[in-house]
C-alpha cells in the first residue's frame, strides 16, 4: 500500500465529519423539498392539460435533467454576487446559495420523472373518478395516488443527483469550514476533493464511503418502492 | 323522464360522432343504447354522464338542462349518475377502496380526513351500501385485494359494484360485458336487473343483441350517430321497420357501403 489507512481524527476531529454530513443533508432536502413542491404542480398542469407549445415545454424539461452544475453554479454566484441582481441579499457563499443551485440542478429531475408517471396514470381512470362524481380536485388526487410509485422515485432521483452533486456548490458555497472546525458550507462532495488535492485519502475515503452509502440507500430505497409497485399489480 | 336528450349533437373537429338524438331513461327501466360499434354510443353516454357539452341540444335532468346549471348544481346532478366504463379502470387499491370511493368524494374534507385515520387504525368497515354493492357482484370475499390484482372479469363486477356504492338514480354502462367470459357475463346482467328492481334507471350501451332482449324495457337502435329507430325489444326483434335495424337484429355485419351487392353473402362465407 502507498498510503497507510491508519484513520486519524482529521484537524477539526470527528466533529469536522459530522458537521459535513449535516450541512450535505441539510442542503440537499431542502432543496429537494422545495423542489418537489414547485416541481409536482407543474408536472400535473403539463400532464393533464393541452396547451400550445407543451411538446417544448416537456422537451425543455427534459434537456434540463442534462445541465452542466459548474455552468448551474456560476449563473447562481452571478445572481447572488454583490454586483448581481439578488445580490442585495448577501447570501453568496452561504448554504443558501447551495440550496438555490441544487433546486435548480434537481427540479429538472423531479419535473420530468414526475411528469412522465401523472402521464403513465391511464385517461380511462381519471375519467372514472370524474364519473364517480369527483371535482377536478378529487380527479387530480387520484392520479398523484396513482402515480405514488413514480413520483416517489422523482424525488429519490433528484435527492441522488443533489446529494453527489460537486460543480454547483463549490462554486456557490465557497467550502467554507470555520476555524473550530465545523463545516459552515462544506458537503461531503466538496470536501472529498479538498481532502484529495491535501493528500488526506484516509478522511477522503470514509466522506467517499458515506457519501456512497447513502446514494446507494436512496436507490436501493428506489427500487424497492417500484417493486411494491409492480407487485402491488399482480398480485 | 329521469335523464334524457333532445336533439342532441357532437362533433371532435370536422367529423359529427352524434346527429340530432333524443333518448331519455327513467328511473326503473332498462334502456338499451345497441348498434355496431363505432357509431357514437360511447359518446352519448359520455354525454349523458356530462363528459362534455353537446354542440347542439340540451341534455335534462327532471326537465332542467344541465348546462344552464352552475358548476355545483351539475356536480349534485352527476352525483346522481354513475358509470362503468368498457374497460374496468379500477384504482390501485383495494377492492373495498375502489367501492368506497363515490362515497368519499362526496363526503366533506373533515369526514375524509377521519375516515383516514380510521383506516390507519385498522378499521376496516364498509357502509351498508358498498357492502351490499360488492354483495351484488359476489365478490364480498375480495375486499382486500387491491383490484388490479384481479380477473378481467372480476375487474368490470367491482367496476359496476363502485357504481352501484353511490346509489345513484341513473347507471350508464358502456359496453359492459365485451370483454367477460358468459359466467361473468351472466353475474353482471343479474346485478343489473336487480338494480333495476331497487328502481335504478339504467342505460346499457351494447353491440350484443342477445344481451339487449334479455335486460331491456326499451330499445334505441343507433346507426351513424343517428337513433333509427326505438321501441320495446318485441317490436324491435319481431317487427322492425327500420331496414338497417332488420339487418342487425338478424345478424349482419353493416357496412357503409352503397352497393349491397358488394357486402360478403352467408353463402360465400361457408364456402
Amino acid at each position: 500500500m502507498f498510503f497507510s489507512l491508519q484513520l486519524q481524527p482529521p484537524d477539526g476531529g470527528w466533529t469536522y465529519v459530522v458537521s459535513i454530513i449535516l450541512v450535505s443533508l441539510e442542503v440537499s432536502l431542502t432543496a429537494v423539498g422545495l423542489s418537489t413542491l414547485f416541481s409536482l404542480p407543474i408536472a400535473l398542469f403539463v400532464g393533464f392539460t393541452d396547451f400550445p407549445g407543451k411538446r417544448i415545454v416537456t422537451a425543455v424539461i427534459n434537456t434540463g435533467m442534462g445541465f452542466p452544475s459548474v455552468v448551474v453554479g456560476l449563473v447562481v454566484l452571478m445572481l447572488l454576487s454583490n454586483s448581481g441582481p439578488l445580490g442585495t441579499f448577501d447570501r453568496a457563499f452561504t448554504p443558501q446559495a447551495m440550496i438555490a443551485s441544487q433546486f435548480v440542478l434537481a427540479t429538472p429531475v423531479i419535473m420530468s420523472v414526475s411528469l412522465s408517471a401523472v402521464e403513465s396514470v391511464e385517461q380511462s381512470v381519471r375519467d372514472a373518478a370524474f364519473a364517480m362524481g369527483g371535482t377536478d380536485l378529487d380527479v387530480g388526487i387520484v392520479v398523484i395516488k396513482e402515480a405514488r410509485y413514480g413520483i416517489v422515485t422523482a424525488v429519490l432521483a433528484g435527492f441522488g443527483r443533489a446529494i453527489s452533486e460537486v460543480g454547483s456548490i463549490l462554486i456557490v458555497g465557497g467550502n467554507i469550514v470555520f476555524s473550530d472546525g465545523e463545516s459552515y458550507t462544506r458537503t461531503l462532495t466538496t470536501a472529498i476533493t479538498v481532502e484529495a488535492r491535501q493528500g488526506r485519502y484516509e478522511v477522503g475515503l470514509v466522506l467517499g464511503a458515506i457519501l456512497l452509502v447513502l446514494v446507494l440507500g436512496v436507490n436501493w430505497l428506489g427500487s424497492w418502492i417500484r417493486s411494491k409497485g409492480r407487485g402491488e399489480r399482480s398480485g | 323522464m329521469t335523464l334524457t336528450t333532445d336533439g342532441v349533437s357532437l362533433g371532435y373537429g370536422d367529423e359529427a360522432v352524434l346527429d340530432d338524438v333524443s333518448i331519455g331513461v327513467d328511473s326503473g327501466e332498462v334502456l338499451t343504447v345497441v348498434g355496431p360499434s363505432g357509431t357514437g354510443k360511447t359518446t352519448l353516454l359520455r354525454l349523458l354522464s356530462m363528459f362534455r357539452r353537446p354542440d347542439a341540444g340540451t341534455v335534462a335532468w327532471h326537465d332542467t338542462d344541465v348546462w344552464g346549471l352552475s358548476d355545483e348544481e351539475r356536480l349534485a346532478v352527476r352525483r346522481q349518475i354513475s358509470m362503468v366504463f368498457q374497460e374496468p379502470s379500477l384504482f390501485n387499491a383495494p377492492v373495498a377502496r375502489n367501492v368506497l370511493y363515490g362515497q368519499r368524494v362526496r363526503q366533506s374534507w373533515s369526514e375524509r380526513v377521519q375516515r383516514r385515520v380510521r383506516d390507519a387504525v385498522g378499521d376496516r368497515s364498509m357502509t351498508e351500501t358498498a357492502h351490499t354493492a360488492l354483495e351484488t357482484v359476489g365478490l364480498l370475499d375480495k375486499r382486500d385485494r387491491n383490484a388490479l390484482s384481479l380477473s378481467g372479469g372480476e375487474a368490470q363486477r367491482v367496476a359496476f359494484a363502485r357504481a352501484l356504492a353511490v346509489d345513484p338514480e341513473i347507471m350508464l354502462l358502456d359496453e359492459p360485458s365485451s370483454n367477460l367470459d358468459p359466467r361473468n357475463t351472466a353475474v353482471l346482467e343479474e346485478a343489473i336487473l336487480r338494480a333495476k328492481a331497487r328502481g335504478v334507471g339504467v342505460v346499457v350501451a351494447t353491440h350484443d343483441m342477445n344481451q339487449a332482449e334479455r335486460i331491456s324495457d326499451r330499445i334505441a337502435f343507433v346507426y351513424d350517430g343517428s337513433v333509427v329507430e326505438s321501441g320495446p325489444p318485441e317490436r324491435i326483434f319481431d317487427d322492425p321497420r327500420d331496414r338497417r335495424t332488420n339487418r342487425f337484429v338478424a345478424g349482419d355485419l353493416l357496412y357503409e357501403v352503397d352497393d349491397e351487392s358488394a357486402l360478403p353473402t352467408s353463402a360465400s362465407e361457408s364456402s
